[in-house]
């Protein structure tokens, strides 16, 4: 479903990515975990190309997307926004649009890109929006929501658009520690469901419950991958273990 | 101690009882003598030396010098513009004012004047292919340029139904008639002789007609001073010198020569009937109107900044290269140069290039593109305060750019924006002020006219000062509630 191979990616003189790949097979999930600035948001942000890279490719449900392309190609633009509806992003910010109400963040995009009619997607949002117990906050604006709420309705956002496949970028990491429990409910509950993901987070706990696979980033390097129970009973390298003694307190 | 006890004299005694303090007495011991005049009025009454510009010329100078030279000082003269000259002279700026002043009733009330130098007359100027007007009374529904305050200007506005059009210089109007943005001129013969004669587009139709007096303008106090003005007059008038500067500046003709005989007798004015001491509501109409005008051009001239700023920021931050750079320059020299600049070129700059305005669009557009620059600027602000998460989140949900920059990133860019726009709305109602100089007559110019022929600056300007204030609050007040509400959405 997800491919990424060879990749580069320079930050000026700083470079992160030396032939980076990870595959991520439809209806998996994946977490990355790592310590903060080994790369873990920046992969998750050149798969939908918010994040531009200098060498290799990343592949989405067969469409590819190279740095080669991002000047003269005509194709870039279109297949970046074709990548971009097939994989759903969650932010660590949540960034709601704060000038609209619960109701129209969620149906902007469907409305304006896809081209549903706004009596269905409102009917089918409202009723996505009773599953999370959102269902009072319709009309209400951002700002009037709680952190926890604001990335539910996040949540929600990014399925209105029925991606294939969703990005959680540290999902609740601006979160304060009693409204993490509720979010990442509604993260395990979708994953449950089959929605194939790839999730950096700091969550040890969750990370294990959820993943299928567990990927350990460091230096912008995959320096070890492998099921949940072998990477935290069972680690290989004294950099995992390092890093994992330092989460877990 | 001698002088001890002189000092203490000259404290005790009443100031005024002294002859030493009568005002020739002060001009003699300062050594020389301050007229108040307006060079930019123009030629030939005081009027920049073409061929050394520190210097001013012009026939007034000349009459000036030869007054001060018989008072034994010299003269010097002392910038002021022309419609409040004399305020100026009342508050003690000058000693006297000389500059093509008419004798008119309500001026001697603020005002003594000496005997007149000068017999004036309005003359009526047409290009040279009219043949439908043939005096004063042919103008009903033409378009009449004239001066802020003058006497011409008062014949005209007696006249009904003439499109009366208010110039701040003399060169303007027979400008603006040679190109046919106006069918005819009406000022002072005087300037007819130096800016329309001298025009081969424009010619004379009619008789002179208003015929009145120059007279020079001393405080009402000065009796002294008026008495020995007009001692001079006289003395210049039959020994010839007068006539001598007339014929200098082709000034000389028959109305002159029966000036000597006045000068003997002078009744003073004889010009237009005017009652100027009308009760301040007669004005309101006038005031009104000017009210209307100004909000008419700053209403649309926002409206126009808002749009063009907008297309502007979008340029600058979303175009191309050469798109953004263009605009960034167009921003940079509307910011950097003078409103009142980019207003003499717009109207009377593009006429050379065979682009003619009329003074309501060149106002609409002079204003509207300085303004928009201060607008794409703030615009652009308001684009950079919105978080970078926001354009993220807009095309990770697969909106396109031009998508997201409308529907997520300039609704929020504009509530950030809006109090700087209504401030800068605000400040155009007043800076609208600015386009009197290209013959609009909105509320600043109104009150420049009015007061300028009744003197009664203090008064009028409270009465406009009001009704800019009463046009501005609701606007303060409407953007006020504006930003409460967009408050509640973010909190």
């Amino acid at each position: 479903m997800i491919s990424v191979t060879g990749l580069h990616k320079h930050y000026g003189e700083n470079h992160l990515f030396k032939g980076l790949g990870l595959e991520v097979k439809r209806g998996e999930v994946v977490v990355l975990i790592g310590p903060s600035g080994s790369g873990k948001s920046t992969l998750l942000r050149c798969i939908t190309a918010l994040e531009s890279f200098q060498g290799g490719k990343v592949i989405v449900d067969g469409i590819e997307v190279h740095p080669e392309n991002e000047k003269k190609d005509r194709d870039y633009a279109e297949n970046i926004r074709r990548v971009r509806l097939k994989v759903g992003m969650v932010f660590q910010q949540f960034n709601l649009f704060p000038h609209m109400t619960v109701l129209e963040n969620i149906i902007e995009a469907p409305s304006k890109v896809l081209g549903l009619k706004k009596e269905d997607l409102k009917a089918q949002a409202k009723s996505l929006l009773k599953r999370i117990n959102l269902e009072n906050k319709t009309m209400s604006y951002p700002a009037e929501l709680s952190g926890g709420e604001q990335q539910r309705v996040a949540i929600i956002r990014a399925l209105a658009m029925k991606p294939e496949a969703m990005l959680f970028d540290e999902p609740t990491s601006s979160l304060d520690p009693e409204m993490v429990g509720e979010v990442l409910s509604v993260i395990t509950g979708l994953v449950n469901d089959g929605m194939t993901s790839v999730i950096a987070t700091h969550e040890m706990g969750f990370a294990r419950e959820v993943a299928d696979r567990i990927v350990v980033f460091d230096k912008g390097e995959i320096i070890e991958e492998g099921a949940p129970d072998d990477i935290f009973l069972r680690p290989r390298l004294q950099r995992t273990r390092a890093f994992l003694s330092r989460v877990n307190g | 101690m001698s002088l001890l006890v002189q000092l203490a004299l000259m404290l005790c005694m009443a100031a005024p009882a002294l002859p030493e303090s009568g005002p020739i007495e002060k001009i003699k011991a300062r050594g020389h003598l301050l007229w108040g005049s307006d060079a930019e009025g123009g030629a030939p009454y005081v009027f920049p030396d073409p061929k050394d510009p520190s210097r001013l010329i012009g026939f007034e100078v000349d009459l000036a010098e030869a007054i001060a030279r018989e008072l034994g000082v010299t003269a010097r003269q002392s910038q002021n513009a022309w419609d409040s000259l004399i305020p100026a002279l009342e508050r003690g700026d000058f000693d006297m004012v000389i500059n093509g002043i008419e004798i008119t009733p309500q001026r001697q009330e603020k005002a003594l004047f000496s005997l007149p130098y000068y017999i004036y007359s309005e003359q009526l100027v047409v290009r040279k292919d009219n043949k439908d007007i043939n005096s004063i009374e042919d103008l009903r529904g033409k378009k009449v340029g004239t001066l802020s305050g003058t006497v011409a200007q008062e014949i005209l506005t007696k006249k009904e139904g003439i499109d009366i059009r208010i110039y701040p210089g003399q060169v303007q109007p027979y400008e603006d008639l040679a190109i046919g943005r106006i069918d005819a001129v009406l000022l002072d013969l005087a300037i007819a002789a130096y800016y329309g004669e001298t025009n081969p587009k424009v010619k004379y139709t009619g008789q002179p007609v208003g015929e009145g007096h120059y007279g020079i303008a001393v405080r009402k106090e000065d009796k002294d001073l008026k008495e020995a003005i007009d001692k001079v007059i006289a003395r210049l008038s039959s020994t010839g010198e007068l006539r001598k500067i007339y014929e200098k500046w082709d000034l000389w003709d028959n109305n002159q020569e029966r000036l000597a005989e006045k000068v003997k007798a002078a009744e003073g004015y004889v010009g237009i009937d005017e009652s100027k001491k009308a009760p301040l509501y007669t004005f309101l109409p006038l005031l009104a109107k000017g009210a209307g005008i100004t909000i008419l051009i700053s209403s649309v001239s926002m409206l126009f900044a808002i749009i063009l700023g907008l297309v502007l920021t979008i340029a600058r931050l979303y175009g191309t290269a050469l798109l953004s750079r263009l605009a960034t320059a167009y921003i940079e020299i509307y910011r950097g140069t003078p409103l009142l600049i980019q207003l003499y070129i717009l109207y009377y700059g593009l006429p050379n290039i065979g682009i003619s305005l009329s003074p309501i669009i060149a106002a609409f557009l002079g204003l509207g593109m300085n303004y928009a620059a201060y607008e794409a600027e703030l615009y652009r602000a308001g684009i950079c305060a919105v978080p970078k998460g926001q354009m993220e989140a807009a095309l990770s949900l697969g909106m396109s750019k031009a998508l997201a920059v409308r529907r997520i990133i300039l609704p929020q860019a504009l509530r950030i924006a809006l109090p700087g726009v209504t401030n800068d709305f605000i400040a155009l109602f007043k800076d609208s002020s600015l386009v009197s100089i290209i013959a609009m007559v909105e509320l600043t110019k109104t009150y420049s006219i009015l007061a300028a022929s009744t003197l009664r600056f203090f008064e009028f300007g409270l009465v406009v000062a009001l009704l800019y204030l009463l046009m501005s609050y609701p606007l303060s007040l409407l953007a006020r509630r504006l930003e409460k509400r967009l408050k509640g959405e973010r909190k």
